[in-house]
Parts: C-alpha cells; structure tokens; sequence
C-alpha cells in the first residue's frame, strides 16, 4: 500500500488532467464498451479467436484513444504532440480496483495510476488515465491490475520485445515507423500502389520534381523527417501499415498471405531476378491478370480471389494518398498539393485551396485547430 | 443522482432540444438523456481541439463487415464516427426486389440513422433550413377533388392523404421563432410562402460554380431564393456565437456529414442546449441509453429505463416524458415499451396506427459535368433554392399531388477521397464499391478521371412528399436483436407508383435546369429518383418520419394536437414521427417549430 501512495504522489508532468475529464472519457468509450454480455459480433475475419472476449467490445481499435493535443490556448507547440487516454473497464462499478499504467511513454517503471471515471457524480466501471505523447511515436505498455501485470484487455494490438515479451502497443499520429510489413512487402506494395496512383504520368513526375524532390533542405527537415521513405509515393504503403495495423486489422492476412504469393510468382517469372528489380511492365500485367482474377502461378487454394485483393489496395491507395496525413500518408499534404497544383484557373490560382480549411501549421487556416 | 424531474426528455437533437430549451429556461427541471457522446466543438473544449475534424476518415471510417444473420451479411460498411455500429444498433429492412436486382430478404442497413451524439442528426446535416409550403398541411383538402393524378389507379392519394391537424399559419410563429434561436442564414424574397418577419441572417457569396444554377433557374423562369442554411454568418445574440473575422472560414468541403469543429453550423447543441447547460434546473446524461418507458396504469409513464454509460440499468421519472430519438427508434422504443408491459401495450396500441404510413422522402435530382473547374472544397451544402415545382399551377398542370423544394448542392464531391469513394453512387450504403471495381482506373486514367470530375461536377436535388402508406411501416424484427438484447427496428416501405411518377417528373425539372444553365441540348441531362438506386428501397436520405402521425381524430392517429399519445396523460413524441405527411423540403426546421409549439403546450401544463 505505501508503494501506491508513493505513486500517486509522484505526478509526472506528461500526465494531463482536464475539467471534464470524466465526460471525455466516457464520451469516447460507452458506446463500444457498453453493452449486455452477448455474442462475438465484431470478429470480421476471424482476426480475432471467437473466445476473445475482444469480440464483444465493437472498434477495440480506438483503444487507447489517441486524440488531438491542445492545451486551451492555441499555443502551436501542441500540434507536435497527441493525447493518449488508457481506459479500462472493470467488470462493474462497486468493486474499486487499484489500477496503473506503465509503458515506454513514461520513465522506465513509472507506474501511473488510471483514476476512476464518474458518471453524475458515482462510480462508473472505468478507469483512465490521459498522457501527453509526441506525434509519430510507437511504445508499448502494460496495466497493473490490484497488482497483477497484463496486457491491455480491449486493444489487440500487441508487440513481441527482443526479449521474447509480449507487451501492448499503440502509435501515435503521423507514425512513420514500420508496424506490419517486412522491406520486401513494402517493395511489392510500392509498385502496385505506384502503378494505381497518377503520380508516374507526366503531371505526377513534374509534381514530384517541383514540389518534392527539390524542396529547400530546411522545410525538408522540418516537413519530411519523420518519412522513412521519402521517395515512396506520398507515403502510400506507410499508410497501409498504419491502418493494418489499427483500424483494418481484420484485412492483414489479405495482404501477407497475397504479397507472398505475389513475390513467389514474380521470382518465378523473372527466374532469379528480385521483385523490386522487376520492369514496370512486369506490375503492370500482374496488375491486369488480377483485375481479371486469371493469374499465371497464383497460388489459388491459398487465395482466392486475387481481385478481391487488387480491390482492397485500390481503396487503400486512395484513401492513404488523400487521407489527413495524420494517418501517415499523404504526408505533409503532398496527395492534396498534387490536386492544388494540377488544378488552377487561367491566372494560376490553385482550384483546390485545401490549405485554407485545413489547421495550422499543416494547412493555413488558424481558427481550426485540427 | 437526481431522479425525479418535471421533464424527462429522450433524445437531444431536434424533436428534444428545443424543449429542454424553453422548459430550462422558464425554471423547469429537466433532464436530456441521449444515447450517444457529448462532442463538442472548440469554443467549448477544455483542449480547444474539437471532437469534430475537418478530415475524411471521421464522416465515413474504416470497413467494417456485417456479421449478424441477415442477407448482407459478409458486406462492408463504412459508418461515420457518430453513426451506431451495425453490429451493436443494426436497422433491417426488407428487400423485395422490386425496384432493382437485389435479391429478396432482410438487409441490415446504415440508412435511416441521424447521428448518435448530443444534437442528434444536426451535427451532421446538410443544414437546408427550409419551411414546409402551405400546400404540404392540407394535401388532403388540396387533393379531394382532384381526378388527374399521375399513376394512381387505386385512388390511394386521395385515400391515403391527410391534413396536418394545424395549418401553415398555425406553424408561423414557431418557424420564426426556431430562425431565430437556431441561426439560419438565407433569403426570404422570392419564396413562395408568406413571411411575416425575416430572422435570416445574410448569406455568404455562393460558390461560382451554382452561377449555373441561377442561369437556369432563370432561364426557366423559376424565381430563386438563397437556400435557407443553419450555418450563422453573423454573431448570434441567443446562442452567444461569434463568427471569425473572416465569415467565410465557415466555408469548407468538410460540410455535411461532417461536425463543425468551429460550431458555425447550428446544432442544437450550439444553438439550444450550450446556452442552457450551466443552468441548474437542467441535466444533460450523454451515453445513456434509454430502454423502455413503464407505465403506471392510469395513463401515466411514470418510470424511464436506461442504461448508463457503463451499462448498469437506472431509472429516472418525470411528470411529462418526452420521446424524440428519431422516428424509427422512438416507434421502436415504444413497441419494446409495450412488449413488457400489458398496460403500456393498451394504451400505445388503442388503434393499431404505430408504426403505420412511415415516411421518407421522393428525392433525386440529376448531375453534370460543367465547362469549367471550380474550388468546390470552398462552399456550403447549397446556394440556391426554387419553389417552381411546389406552386398549384405545377401541380395541377402535371397531375401531381404535393410539390418538391429544389435546390443545388455545392459541397458534394469535393473532395477527392469523397469524390472516389462516391463515384457512381451517393448513398451509404454502396460506397466505395464502384471506384474499387473500376480498376481501369489507375495512373493515366486514374488523373484522366480526376481531371474530369474534380472541382467540376454539378448536383441538383429535390425534396419532395411520399405518398403516405398504411403498409410503410416500423415494426420489431422477429429475430435480430442489438447489443442490449431488444429487438431491433424492422423498415417495411415501398414507392408507390404515383411516388415513383413524381421523381421521374420533377427529377426531369432539375435536368432542365442544368440543361439551361449549362447551354445543353434539351434532353442531354438524365435525372433519376431514388427508387432507381442499387437500394432504392432502403434508402432514406435521413429524413425519418412519420410512424406516429398526430391528429385531431384518435381513431386515425397516434398523438393529439400537442403530440401526446392519446390514451396517456404525460407522454409526447416530438421527433419527426408525429408528421402525417412528409412536407416538400428537408424536415428538421419543422421539426424543431414543432418541437418549440409542443414546449409551450407544456409550459401550460408544468
């Protein structure tokens, strides 16, 4: 007991404590973790063991809730930064639980404790905790609960140390770090995402030259850091393993089981020759025998509908070329500046002023604050 | 926890704000429960970030699949962050086929929600704030005589048709009054309605690309009107708003679907419940789900039942209840309501009208490609609105019963993952899956493609009466269930064939109009009505009403005048269910006018 109250006592500044807190919290979590005991209705792919209790809990992906960071005063250094809410749920509100938090977001072993959530003034069974972490961040954490360790019940996401541990995970916005593929899959995405996009048509090449490839190196330090690829198409196939990695867990084996296949077909076309070596033409007749489901060497019992994935990338592509580059395509606005530059009237204004709705210092507009 | 107040109100969009507006502010206690979050806009936040984005993923999120025993089941979905998951909150509705390819059966369906959040669908409207016509309150008087409809072989128009129990001068007042508190920007000049008084605040510059429209509106000599819009444009004295230096900051392609961050567009959580919340008489429980009413057997609900936000089942009472959680779940609230209760059953069910002539709207429109690119992500939802297709003269000259508010739409497509995931179909329930299966669509056809249709597409829609049917309906699903274990809504509708008539007639007149407009040849313009969608059956446009018409006769209603269920003393239904017909524009202005008449009745009475 008097460890805890040591505890307690140590507040860290990163932890950020709001008016309202409790309704914060109980707006971003009643309406996926409320609900009667019931059937597993959100296992969509069987990404999930039906025998996880997960599969109750609907968006178990929005855990921890990963928001905007604003201090209330406008202040511009808050836009580096999100706020990270934990939330656990007890089985009800009577019993109290003694319950913390420890991860890498924090000092090594620093237990921080999660408060129990109000409702009109009782105990509800949740527990939370808000922290202040920088954007394109990956930690991992861990509960302690009335003293037992354990991963975080409602968020799948998981992470396997060096020492063979598995821990809980989550990234914040704009994550430039590769989460769910391996180099070789990031280079058959690349050219399957590189052959949907517009951006190897004359306008495309003219674009990135301009707009890209030749920015200053200051704003290039300042805008493209975080990018580990920076010559990857705005950012596509980050996006991808992004939202693999969150969102769309449930389509990660389409693409693991299919970029293998693709792989292993590709060397054996090319006896020899590396995928990422391979001509453009090469992608772009697997590209067509896809979209006609009729694949020479796919594997079909292991897939298929090689169509089905080809879809799936399609939406993908466009949706992390136009998304907010929060979610780590689209990086810097480059897909949006893309549309500004390409489309302007006969006195050169842009017909796309993306920047003027969108939140400083991304965008122009300084009454939203993103 | 307080449990006993004068008005327990369920739902806080616009059938129950404006009620706990007027109730909270005459000194009445009060309490608002609504299902979902309370999302608030910057001014309000204590980060100063809002709980709404400007940003795509937010107003139609990731896949998700269909896992209940339905037909579609397997399907992909994609919901807006304020929108029910369909496996937790699913709405069925049956397919037959009729219209189009689908296979009969149970669908389960994003269409027909509004939004589960504080302000209900207002958050996340279009905002077109347009009073319904004089017509639109008496189509039955205005039809009796009448031998020339289109399509109508059975006489089911003049049947089926219904005066509102009040008619458009009775409404005046509370119209006015919801202008003013709600903050609405638009003209009146030039609208067919008589207007007493302008509340309208001025609108902004319309975006260049509705010149077009205005050419061939005039063209055809359809008088324009700016199109009444919930979006403030000027400080607000009664909600407090300030509108940033630069007014046009409210102009984005984040529109409808989207929250505003910025609270310019008026909600009512903005316009009626933030101006109130710091009272003490009033209490607002977010993420709280209401489960069933109880009533006390002598024609009183006397408990409310719901479910907190961490589940645990409460009860709170209130010398009136008020239901307004959007016409399907509140007819669906009821029905539960009376399956567990014998003397509720009774008195809901004294004739067996609930749930009966459920309505939407005739709506469609058609769409162009204009000559030249505009900056769409720069607008509103629309500019200009024409009431051509609503006066006698049309209708009597066409053979049509009741009229159609028209009006272009600025926003759509304006931005490019909206434009891709829209492409070939506009509503929810198909998205995506055109621009995925299209996969011609890459590099050069792919900028081809956007180069055609960015910046430079062309919408006008119109909003129109649906013949009310006794065999439209909500009923309980026999065998699905949401995730608190009640049945779910179970939509039963079809077009009638004068319905169908009517969007092929004026669906043609918005044609014409961008025919004008644009310099096309007469006929080059296809429009279309929504009966011809993939799901032309399930869709709704969010407009739901009906299901628990008011009236003066308790034999051919479910609410008196004030919107009381006839058989009790304290119980009101206030979102758009108590419609007897669906009115020829958008329904929420009429719904909050009638919501504010509705509070007065109760002011009266507490």
């Amino acid at each position: 007991m008097s460890i805890l109250i040591l505890e307690q006592a140590k507040k860290s500044d990163l932890i950020i404590e709001r008016d309202n807190f409790d309704q914060y919290v109980l707006n971003h979590c009643a309406k996926y973790l409320a609900r009667k005991e019931g059937e597993p209705r959100h296992n969509y792919n069987g990404e999930l063991a039906d025998s996880d209790p997960r599969a109750k809990i609907a968006d178990q992906w929005r855990f921890p809730i990963i928001d905007s960071y604003g201090d209330g005063s406008g202040n511009p250094a808050c836009y580096d930064y999100n706020l990270v809410t934990f939330v656990y749920a007890a089985d009800d509100a009577e019993t109290e639980h003694r319950i913390s938090v420890v991860g890498t977001f924090a000092n090594l072993y620093e237990r921080l404790p999660l408060q129990q959530i109000r409702f009109a003034g009782e105990a509800t069974r949740y527990y939370a905790l808000s922290v202040k972490v920088p954007k394109g961040q990956v930690h991992t954490y861990k509960f302690c609960v009335d003293g037992e360790w354990q991963l975080d019940p409602i968020n799948p996401q998981t992470a396997k140390l060096d020492n063979g541990v598995t821990w809980s995970r989550f990234f914040t916005q704009s994550c430039a770090v590769p989460l769910t593929f391996e180099r070789w899959e990031r280079v058959i995405l690349e050219r399957l995402t590189d052959h949907i996009l517009p951006f190897h048509t004359e306008e495309g090449e003219r674009f990135l030259k301009n707009y890209y490839y030749y920015l200053d190196r200051d704003s290039k330090e300042q805008n493209y850091t975080p990018v580990y690829r920076l010559d990857e198409q705005v950012g596509v196939v980050n996006y991808i393993d992004k939202v693999l990695a969150r969102e769309e867990r449930h389509h990660l084996i389409d693409y693991k089981i299919c970029l293998a296949i693709i792989d292993q077909l590709l060397r054996q076309r090319r006896r020899g020759l590396e995928p990422d070596r391979q001509s453009r033409e090469v992608y772009m007749d697997l590209y067509r025998q896809m979209a006609c489901n009729d694949v020479v060497g796919w594997d079909y019992h292991q897939y298929g509908n090689p169509r089905y994935f080809l879809q799936l990338v399609r939406r993908h592509t466009i949706t992390g070329a136009f998304s907010h580059p929060k979610y780590g395509g689209n990086i810097s606005g480059a897909g949006w500046a893309f549309l500004g530059e390409l489309f302007c009237d006969d006195k050169g204004k842009t017909l796309f002023d993306w920047r003027r709705s969108i939140e400083y210092p991304l965008g122009l507009n300084e009454e939203y604050n993103g | 926890m307080q449990t006993h107040f004068d008005a327990v109100i369920i739902g806080s969009g616009a059938g129950g704000a404006p009620i706990a507006h007027t109730l909270a502010k005459a000194g009445k206690t009060v309490l608002v429960l609504e299902k979902g979050p309370l999302f608030l806009p910057q001014q309000h936040a204590p980060s100063g970030v809002s709980d709404y984005k400007r940003d795509e993923l937010l107003a139609t999120g990731a896949e998700k699949r269909i896992t209940l025993a339905v037909a579609n089941r397997g399907q992909s979905y994609y919901a807006s962050h304020v929108e029910p998951d369909l496996n937790d909150e699913p709405h069925i509705y049956r397919e037959t086929g009729k219209f189009n390819r689908r296979t009969p059966g149970d669908y389960a369906t994003i269409e027909g929600y509004t939004a589960h959040v504080v302000g209900g669908g207002t958050q996340l409207y279009g905002a077109v704030s347009l009073r319904f016509s004089e017509t639109d309150f008496q189509l039955h008087s205005y039809n009796e005589q009448r031998t020339d409809l289109k399509n109508d072989p059975n006489d089911d128009v003049r049947r089926e048709a219904r005066d509102w129990p009040l008619s458009y001068q009775d409404f005046l007042p509370w119209y006015e009054m919801t202008e003013r508190l709600i903050g609405i920007n638009g003209t009146s000049e030039n609208q067919a309605k008589p207007f007493r008084a302008d509340y309208y605040q001025t609108p902004l510059d319309p975006n260049p690309i509705s010149g077009y429209i205005a050419k061939g509106m005039d063209a055809l000599g359809m008088k324009r009107f700016r199109t009444p819009l919930a979006v403030i444009t000027e400080d607000h004295e009664p909600s407090g708003r300030k509108v940033p230096r630069d007014p046009d900051t409210a102009k984005t392609g984040y529109v409808n679907r989207y929250g505003d961050p910025l609270g310019l567009k008026s909600n009512t959580w903005v316009s009626l419940l933030a101006p109130i919340k710091d009272l003490p008489n009033i209490e607002l429980r977010a993420n709280c789900t209401v489960t069933q009413l109880e009533s006390d057997g002598y024609g009183n609900v006397n408990r409310v039942q719901y479910r907190d936000p961490s589940g645990t089942m409460r009860t709170v009472s209130g010398k009136v209840v008020i239901v307004a959680c959007s016409a399907i779940e509140s007819v669906r609230l009821l029905k539960v309501s009376a399956l567990a209760n014998h003397d509720f059953d009774r008195r809901i069910h004294q004739n067996d009208l609930l749930g009966k002539y459920f309505l939407t709207h005739c709506f469609g429109g058609a769409r162009v490609r204009v000559p030249e690119r505009f900056d769409k992500s720069l607008s509103l939802d629309s500019d200009w609105a024409t009431e051509f297709c609503a006066t006698d003269d049309y209708l009597k000259s066409h053979g049509l019963w009741a009229g159609a508010a028209i009006y272009n739409n600025t926003s759509d497509s304006a931005l490019p993952i909206s434009l891709a995931r829209t492409l070939d179909a506009q509503d929810m329930d198909t998205i995506w899956k055109s621009f995925t299966e299209r996969t011609e669509l890459t590099g050069d056809q792919l900028l081809e493609w956007l180069k055609e249709d960015f910046g430079t597409t062309l919408s006008v829609a119109f909003m129109a009466n649906q013949v009310p049917l006794y065999s439209n309906r909500i009923e309980l699903h026999p065998t699905i269930r949401d995730k608190w274990g009640m049945p779910s809504a179970y939509i039963i509708k079809d077009w009638h064939s004068h319905d169908v008539a009517l969007m092929d007639t004026i669906a043609r007149e918005c044609a014409r109009i961008l025919e004008k407009g644009c310099d096309l040849a007469e006929g080059s313009v296809q429009g279309g009505g929504v009966y011809l969608a993939e799901n032309g059956l399930a869709r709704i446009a969010n407009h739901i009403l009906g299901g628990a018409r008011f009236g003066k006769d308790r034999r051919d209603s479910v609410l008196d005048v004030n919107c009381r269920a006839w058989d009790f003393d304290n119980l009101y239904v206030t979102d758009g269910s108590f419609m007897p017909t669906s009115g020829g524009a958008n329904p929420t202005h009429t719904i909050e006018a009638n919501a504010f008449r509705v509070a007065h009745h109760l002011l009266g009475r507490l």
